[in-house]
């Protein structure tokens, strides 16, 4: 049959790889206006007058663009079944969750949000606080820092940008709680995980906490705070090409602690200031220059009680710190996308017991370079390589005795992410280091998978090993301290839908090599790695931001039975860190008509374990009462540019005790006796105006919320 | 050398003109614009978006129907039960190539800031921070750009409009603009004809704006 009108009509069908119809998809006739599309059984018809020799194209936003050759010289031309393939992308592919939890606007299993560091009335402004109402953490109120699943607070690694930042906590002493050195407006998102983490990290036993620095910023704008504890000024300058944020700010906790009675008794209440400056500048279409530079300066001093005696310890505590950094990532020719860095830290602590004197000097270099190279949409590799210079001394200053190393030590690490389709991935990684200190070699292999499980869950398992090295102040004790060594097994079910996210996670990891010594934790002797444990539990985890108009609340369940050698013990112990059973409820509510935010966080653990040398002679035979901490705030926005801010803890004024101190010897009656660890006080009261000055009218202030 | 160069700056000049001037091309995108005129479904919207695709890949160095396809594709979410991330997204690239084409072009412009806006409306609480004043450059960028184009007026004054709502101040602002948006489409609407393939939509929202003002 020959084309007797002129017109040949084309016609097949148009599926996925699973054979399921694909409606919708663009069917055309490449160079011409003719074309159609599949309807919803994937079928298609497109008349043509154009005759002989085609190509027919079928186009479709998510999948690859095919094209078959057709030869127009019939009335009726049907092409055989077309199948398109799916590209895999961030957005329509499985991602990784054992362990992990992402804080970030574009994620779509939204864990937590950049915006809730700052909302959250319990953490008070201090990213860690936050964390501490996530699933597989526990508040330990009188430290402050991040506890995960049975670890100790070293065992978390705190990355900027991927780089290493060394004493990310402010010093402290006596029981007064610490804060993370970094305001949260600086990051426009987190990486928190809680175990099985990826190989690009090391040196973390239980967690790896990766804050990611803000891009370019939009506007020049500068920003005043007044606190009730301090105040500070930033000032931004922006183009389309580079910016910069230079701060300053001064926190004294002085005429607070003048007003509001407190447990510890302060001779100079905790007081400090710093001086920020963090730049970016965009160096090609798609490369990105980042430099940060801080020092801060901070103090206070105060009475330590004794035990069974009526006589103090006067302790004063000194810290100067600084950090540096710069890093260059860009995106290069085929697919290859590059990032170099190099960070800083220098912490120098002078500490008073008394008439002793200890200066501390720890300074960690990191050099970092990564290359990664997507070979197609199903797989990508990673390489980088890592070196770090880190000196450490300590020296009692009046007597003239100084101890010190200097450790170096170089890691090579790879990664590899392969999708069989969009529903399974695998990732495999691993991780080689040396430290010239402890003079011994490691590797570390990681893997984990994901699974997609119906429309909106997905299962995930994740396994690997991890190498720590001892905390400094046992290192410069015995240079001959080796790694400690933990091993995790993950797995992990989330389930996300439009305004709701279910995550439930099952751990076991395990330890070895944990450093144990002879004496007390303030004057450790003859130390060894004899030490070894396990941590096992199960978390929960529930947001819904949906249910109820304007409100937002997270519900987190987290329970861990953990014991090990360690430290002083000796035998496995169920460490004081570790609360059994832990819960925490935060709710957040926007009000309109009173232009307010309101905001509710509950926290709960069974208390913690201590040695009791009155009940018997045998570790960790005691428990404290259960640790209940209620904290409400109040966000009121009356103008774009103002905002403010009113949070109080712990308003109940529950006594929270968090472990007891005993005297060395019996008193005359054969008790030991005892003062409880508290809290700074019952309560803390914190008010805050932010202001935002801009000529830019549609600046405004959420971001200091 | 420099010669042929020339002559090949030439030829490509020749045919961007002649393209501009494409019966066929103006035919094809004029059956879009009526089609899209009158979408009732979420499939219908996709073959209207089909088509303005079609006549891109066509017509590879116009950057009108690229736009309209992005256009399509941002009303369509607003509209139809979709994942609405996704299709601001792709209405994003499309953007994205229109504006290699016609770099500081005040429709493209706008129209960006329109997707943003979409992005915005996802998820505002968490996103307004950084996206409302993005949207915001973007329509100040499109008013610069082109003083007469009552689209970026209108979205602008719509943005306001929201920025008011969420702080509980007054509409004055939001208003001005959709009542400056309602003069710019009476003069638009004197130069359009029956053939007339720019953009053109946005009355009714300038209309939306302008009535919360009585």
């Amino acid at each position: 049959m020959s084309l007797a009108l002129g017109q040949c009509t084309i016609s097949g069908k148009v599926m996925d790889e699973k054979s399921q119809a694909l409606p919708g998809v663009n069917v055309f006739i490449k160079g011409s206006f003719d074309g159609s599309s599949s309807s919803v059984d994937g079928s298609f018809e497109l008349k043509t007058a154009i005759q002989g020799n085609q190509t027919l194209v079928f186009q479709f936003l998510g999948f690859k663009t095919q094209e078959i050759e057709i030869i127009c010289d019939q009335e009726i031309v049907s092409v055989p079944d077309v199948h398109l393939i799916e590209i895999i992308t961030e957005m329509n592919s499985v991602t990784i969750s054992a362990g992990a939890m992402q804080a970030s606007d574009q994620s779509k299993s939204v864990i937590l949000k950049p915006l809730d560091i700052v909302t959250t009335p319990s953490a008070m402004g201090d990213i860690m606080g936050a964390f501490q109402t996530l699933p597989g953490t526990s508040t330990v109120g009188n430290d402050g820092r991040l506890f995960v699943r049975g670890g100790d607070a070293s065992e978390v690694g705190i990355y900027i940008d991927g780089m290493k930042v060394g004493n990310a906590y402010g010093t402290t002493t006596g029981n007064v709680p610490t804060r993370t050195r970094f305001n949260p407006n600086l990051f426009k998102g987190t990486f928190f995980s809680t175990g099985g983490y990826s190989a690009e990290y090391g040196q973390a036993l239980s967690s790896a906490l990766a804050l990611n620095t803000k891009d370019l910023s939009i506007r020049s704008q500068g920003d005043l705070s007044l606190m009730s504890v301090g105040g500070g000024y930033s000032h931004t300058l922006a183009n389309e090409e580079h910016s910069i944020t230079g701060s300053i700010n001064y926190f004294n906790l002085g005429p607070y602690q003048g007003l509001i009675k407190q447990d510890i008794d302060f001779v100079k209440a905790p007081k400090g200031w710093d001086v920020e400056m963090a730049a970016q500048k965009k160096t090609s279409k798609n490369g990105l220059l980042k430099v940060m530079a801080r020092t801060e300066s901070g103090g206070m001093s105060l009475w330590q009680p004794l035990p069974g005696s009526e006589n103090k310890i006067l302790i004063d505590l000194k810290n100067n710190y600084s950090y540096l950094q710069a890093n260059w990532s860009s995106a290069l020719k085929n697919d290859w996308t590059i990032f170099t860095g190099i960070s800083y830290s220098n912490n120098l602590d002078n500490i008073s017991y008394d008439s002793l004197n200890v200066e501390r000097s720890n300074e960690l270099t990191h050099l970092k370079a990564t290359v990664i190279k997507d070979f197609s949409d199903r797989l990508s590799g990673k390489f980088g390589m890592e070196h770090f210079i880190h000196p450490f001394s300590e020296k009692s200053v009046k007597e003239k005795l100084r101890r010190a190393f200097e450790d170096h030590e170089t890691y090579l690490f790879t990664e590899w992410d392969y999708y069989f389709n969009k529903d399974l991935v695998l990732r495999t990684g691993l991780r080689a280091g040396t430290s010239s200190v402890s003079g011994e070699s490691w590797l570390d292999p990681r893997i984990s998978f994901a699974h997609q499980v119906g429309k909106n869950g997905q299962l995930s398992l994740a396994a690997g090993r991890f190498h720590q090295l001892p905390i400094e102040n046992y290192r410069v004790l015995n240079t001959d301290l080796q790694n400690s060594e933990s091993e995790h097994l993950i797995l992990n079910y989330l389930l996300s839908k439009e305004g709701y996210t279910f995550r439930a996670e099952s751990f076991y990891k395990s330890y070895d090599n944990l450093v144990t010594f002879k004496g007390t934790e303030e004057s450790p002797e003859v130390l060894s790695n004899g030490g070894s444990g396990y941590a096992r539990g199960f978390d929960f985890f529930f947001r819904d931001r949906r249910t109820f108009k304007d409100t937002d609340y997270w519900v987190t369940y987290s329970f861990v039975d953990s014991k090990r050698r360690f430290n002083q013990y000796k035998t496995q112990v169920h460490p004081g860190f570790a609360p059994k059973h832990n819960l925490s409820v935060v709710i957040k509510r926007f009000i309109a008509p009173l232009k307010s935010q309101l905001g509710f966080s509950m926290t709960y653990n069974d208390g913690y374990t201590y040695t009791d040398p009155n009940v018997d002679a045998s570790e960790m035979n005691a428990k404290t009462k259960s640790f209940q901490n209620l904290s409400l705030s109040w966000s009121y926005l009356p103008k774009p540019h103002l905002i403010i801010h009113l949070a109080c803890s712990n308003v109940l004024g529950r006594e929270n005790v968090f472990g007891y101190t005993f005297s060395r010897e019996a008193n005359s009656q054969g008790t030991y006796e005892s003062i409880p660890q508290g809290q700074v006080a019952p309560r803390f009261l914190f008010l805050g105006i932010f202001l935002t000055l801009s000529k830019d009218k549609t600046a405004n202030n959420l971001n200091n919320l | 050398m420099k010669k042929s160069l020339l002559t090949l700056a030439v030829m490509f000049m020749w045919i961007t003109v002649t393209s501009a001037n494409d019966p066929a091309y103006e035919a094809a995108m004029q059956k879009q614009i009526k089609a899209m005129n009158s979408i009732t479904d979420l499939e219908t919207s996709q073959q209207v978006t089909n088509g303005f695709l079609r006549i891109s890949d066509a017509k590879s160095d116009e950057w009108l129907p690229l736009y309209y396809a992005a256009y399509n594709q941002i009303i369509s979410s607003f509209r139809f039960d979709v994942n609405k991330d996704q299709y601001f997204d792709q209405a994003l690239e499309l953007i994205s190539k229109a504006s290699q084409m016609a770099p500081d072009n005040s429709e493209v412009t706008a129209l960006h800031g329109f997707a943003i806006m979409g992005k915005l409306s996802v998820d505002p609480a968490s996103r307004g921070q950084e996206l409302s004043p993005k949207a915001m450059q973007l329509f100040d960028k499109a008013i610069n750009l082109d003083r007469e184009n009552p689209r970026a007026v209108t979205l602008m004054a719509q943005m306001e409009l929201g920025m008011a709502q969420f702080f509980g101040s007054g509409p004055e602002k939001a208003c001005g603009m959709a009542r400056m948006g309602l003069d710019l489409f009476k003069k638009e609407a004197a130069k359009t004809t029956e053939d007339y393939i720019l953009p053109t939509w946005g009355k009714s929202q300038a209309q939306e704006v302008a009535a919360k003002c009585d």
